[in-house]
């Protein structure tokens, strides 16, 4: 019988929605909330003997706060740690991932469940992470997956792609039956035989953008600023997503020298806007722009600028964006344009 | 050009090691005679030198260290191998050679620009330098006062390639313990064959003194890539005088040893034609990469070749030369299969590859340059009093990235290590090396 710790936030161990947010680390006796059913679903080989819960605030956002939970997670005696479904909940997950990378530090064997879109997924580090569906609403086949990750882990089997894995997977260094030069000839083969997947270097694909050519002189230049920083006026009038947004906006600048807050807001869904929302300009810079066109530093500044939300956006998306942005701007009077990125 | 002929390697197995009074090979044991091994190092730029034995299971660690030979002859001096430094770089190198297998002469101390490189004669680090398992004739060294580095540099190279073949030249008279015999690349028998044309692609890296690499006794910078009669690399036409990135180098010993070569022969008529060797320089700018890239992939489209296996030397930015050179063969419709080391840091993962092809999809992984090994403390140093890398002494036990173990990551494919776990294609059986 394997002794599990099970982490979850607030809010699925029924303590509270936002207003619970800030609540330090607790733990609690048994399975609760999700993971009575993740118990049930793993069987009688594993037991959930204790439930660690905290508010996504603190775990997010209070220093040391991991290391907490970790003290209470540890003084329930675990053999696994699991930690989830966190779904798309950019706190949650951030959480359920450094929990998993710190136990797994401890020499604890870890798993937790969250989408592949969760901004927290690269805290894991190399701890396994499998996927879970986008909402809790997914709930009925996240935890079956996760179970059976549960059960994969604790036989120390390492997660791959087939189990669901995301995020990024270790590469371990092992020894293998064959010299580097024969398995070369064997993938040679292969390949000659027409299979072009065949590689032990599975990589991701990477742009090569070739920067543009200096601006010749800055001060005749009209300037656009374009923003992944999700700012957009407070009623949001386009409907920009704050998460995996599928479009751009474009607002008016013309006769404005200030954004003033109330007025203009960050629907970005991948950090705290509160900064943001206080003082807008610190996502677009309109003040410090004004006054470099005044003193003549820049020519002009574009009457328009572009914005979305640079939140767990598909590549395939981000890349689009780009290329209707620089086509748009090309047509415009801009000859340069600053990106300003949260 | 004449049609190549076949090659031979009468191949001399060394079992035990000695020094004495005179130079000798008799049964399987090799002694040397230290007066004959000074003779080779006689130079202004050297003030002294040593030897000693190390051998596999020694409690001894080797660091500094440079180049590595194993002993070749052809006939009494050498009779034309290591051509362009003990002789003409002929044309038409020896294709019978005599090969001390199990001994390496190994020169190991400091150079500028050399990194600290590694090798452990037992314990876990041995199985992964190609010299954990041969006896090797350490030569240790000081330079005379004054002298230019780059002297020192070309002294120890021609001494250790002189007392390589002395050291075969003693093994002439004595009957092979194996003949080991090669079709000629490419092989007139197989010329009507329908078995795929498979070729070797070897990049050699090419950055100066003490990053460089000799082709018939000159460096091969500036060089346009060229084909190489495999025949030729046993005779040691390639020599190493590369001494940075300590697991990503190619001694001298791989080279003659070379593994694409090996494995390519050995597959040779079964499923395979091997159809030939081709050397390139790696340039140290972007645009003589993809010169040397374009070029590279023509002279392989010339020659027939259906696939080729491109390896380099050096760290991330002949990552560069790799991609390159693979993305052209495909553009001719050449299927290129790349040996890279991954740099996937300690807990393997980074991005693997530094720069990856963008057309080409297969390739070896040989380790992860970032992964760390424990090691056990020795008896003996040799090379040095202490690792550079740490300012501790050479013989305490110590915790290393695989980077700095000689040869480790073999960009020409003499290890085993790898990174491909269950989730890949090509099977490895790997046993946890940490």
């Amino acid at each position: 019988m394997s002794r599990i710790v099970h982490y979850l936030n607030q809010f699925f161990t029924g303590v509270g929605g936002e207003d619970a947010a800030g609540m330090a680390p607790v733990s609690m006796p048994g399975p609760v909330g999700p993971g009575r059913r993740l118990g049930d679903l793993i069987g009688p080989d594993h037991e959930i003997v204790a439930t660690v819960s905290c508010g996504d605030d603190y775990a997010a956002g209070v220093d040391g706060a991991i290391d907490e939970v970790m003290a209470l997670v540890l003084a329930a005696e675990p053999d696994l740690v699991v930690a989830g479904p966190a779904f798309t909940s950019g706190r949650y997950g951030l959480a359920c991932a450094r929990l998993v990378a710190a136990a797994t530090a401890a020499g604890v064997p870890a798993v937790a469940a969250m989408h592949p879109d969760n901004p927290g997924l690269e805290e894991a580090g190399g701890a396994p992470v499998v996927a879970s569906t986008d909402t809790a609403r997914g709930m009925g086949t996240s935890l079956p997956a996760l179970a059976t990750a549960v059960a994969a882990v604790a036989e120390g089997r390492t997660l791959t792609a087939a189990d669901g894995r995301v995020g990024a997977v270790p590469r371990i260094t092992s020894l293998s039956d064959r010299s580097a030069a024969d398995r070369a000839v064997a993938l040679t083969l292969k390949r000659l035989g027409g299979d072009r997947h065949a590689t032990e270097v599975p990589l991701p694909r990477f742009d090569k953008v070739t920067p543009a050519a200096p601006v010749d002189d800055v001060r005749q230049v009209t300037v656009a600023f374009v923003t992944e920083g999700g700012l957009v006026p407070d009623a949001n009038p386009g409907s920009l997503e704050s998460a995996r947004a599928t479009r751009w906006l474009r607002y008016s600048l013309e006769g404005t020298d200030t954004l003033e807050p109330g007025q203009w807001r960050s629907v970005h869904g991948g950090f705290s806007t509160a900064w943001a929302n206080a003082d807008p300009m610190r996502i677009l810079p309109l003040d410090a722009a004004r006054q470099l066109e005044r003193e003549g530093a820049i020519g002009r500044v574009l009457g328009e600028y572009y914005v979305t939300t640079g939140n767990g956006t598909s590549v395939g998306n981000a890349r689009r964006f780009g290329i209707e942005w620089a086509a748009d701007l090309h047509h415009s009077e801009a000859r340069a344009a600053v990106l300003t990125a949260t | 050009m004449d049609q190549p002929a076949a090659s031979a390697r009468l191949v001399h197995d060394v079992r035990a090691v000695g020094l004495g009074r005179a130079t000798s090979y008799q049964g399987g044991a090799l002694t040397v005679a230290g007066a004959d091994a000074q003779a080779c190092f006689a130079d202004p730029s050297l003030a002294s030198v040593s030897f000693s034995w190390s051998s596999p299971g020694d409690p001894t660690r080797i660091v500094k260290v440079l180049d590595a030979v194993e002993p070749r002859t052809a006939g009494t001096g050498g009779a034309g191998v290591f051509p362009g430094f003990l002789g003409p770089a002929a044309a038409h190198p020896p294709r019978t050679v005599h090969v001390l297998r199990g001994a390496a002469v190994v020169v190991a101390g400091f150079l500028p620009r050399a990194q600290e490189a590694v090798v452990d004669m037992s314990g876990p680090a041995a199985a992964l330098s190609p010299l954990g398992a041969t006896h090797n004739l350490v030569v240790e060294f000081e330079p005379a006062p004054a002298a230019p580095w780059e002297d020192v540099d070309v002294a120890l190279r021609r001494g250790s390639l002189a007392l390589a073949v002395l050291l075969a030249d003693a093994a002439l008279d004595a009957p092979p313990d194996a003949e080991e015999r090669f079709a000629p690349a490419p092989d007139p028998d197989l010329a009507g064959s329908d078995l795929p044309a498979v070729a070797g692609l070897t990049n050699l890296q090419t950055q100066g003194a003490f990053k460089d690499v000799f082709v018939g006794g000159t460096s091969f910078s500036g060089s346009t890539p060229a084909l190489l009669d495999p025949a030729a690399l046993d005779a040691g036409m390639i020599v190493s005088g590369q001494f940075g990135h300590p697991s990503l180098k190619n001694p001298t010993i791989v080279h003659q040893n070379s593994p694409v070569v090996a494995a390519l022969r050995a597959r040779h008529g079964v499923d395979l034609r091997f159809a030939g060797l081709v050397i390139s320089p790696e340039p140290v700018d972007a645009a003589g990469k993809e010169r040397v890239s374009a070029q590279a992939a023509e002279l392989c489209a010339a020659a027939g070749f259906d696939a080729v296996i491109v390896t380099k030397e050096g760290g991330g930015n002949a990552d560069g030369d790799m991609a390159l050179k693979m993305d052209a063969l495909e553009d001719l419709g050449i299927a290129a299969v790349g040996l890279f080391a991954e740099m996937a840091g300690p807990d393997g993962t980074g991005p693997p590859i530094v720069v990856p092809p963008e057309r080409a999809t297969a390739m070896v992984s040989t380790g992860n340059y970032d992964h760390r090994l424990a090691l056990p403390a020795m008896e003996r140093a040799l090379g040095g009093a202490e690792l550079a890398l740490l300012s501790v002494p050479a013989t305490e036990a110590m915790e290393l990235p695989v980077a700095v173990l000689y040869a480790s990551l073999s960009p020409l494919g003499w290890g085993r290590l790898t990174c491909a776990g269950d989730a890949v294609a090509v099977t490895s059986n790997g046993e946890d090396v940490g």
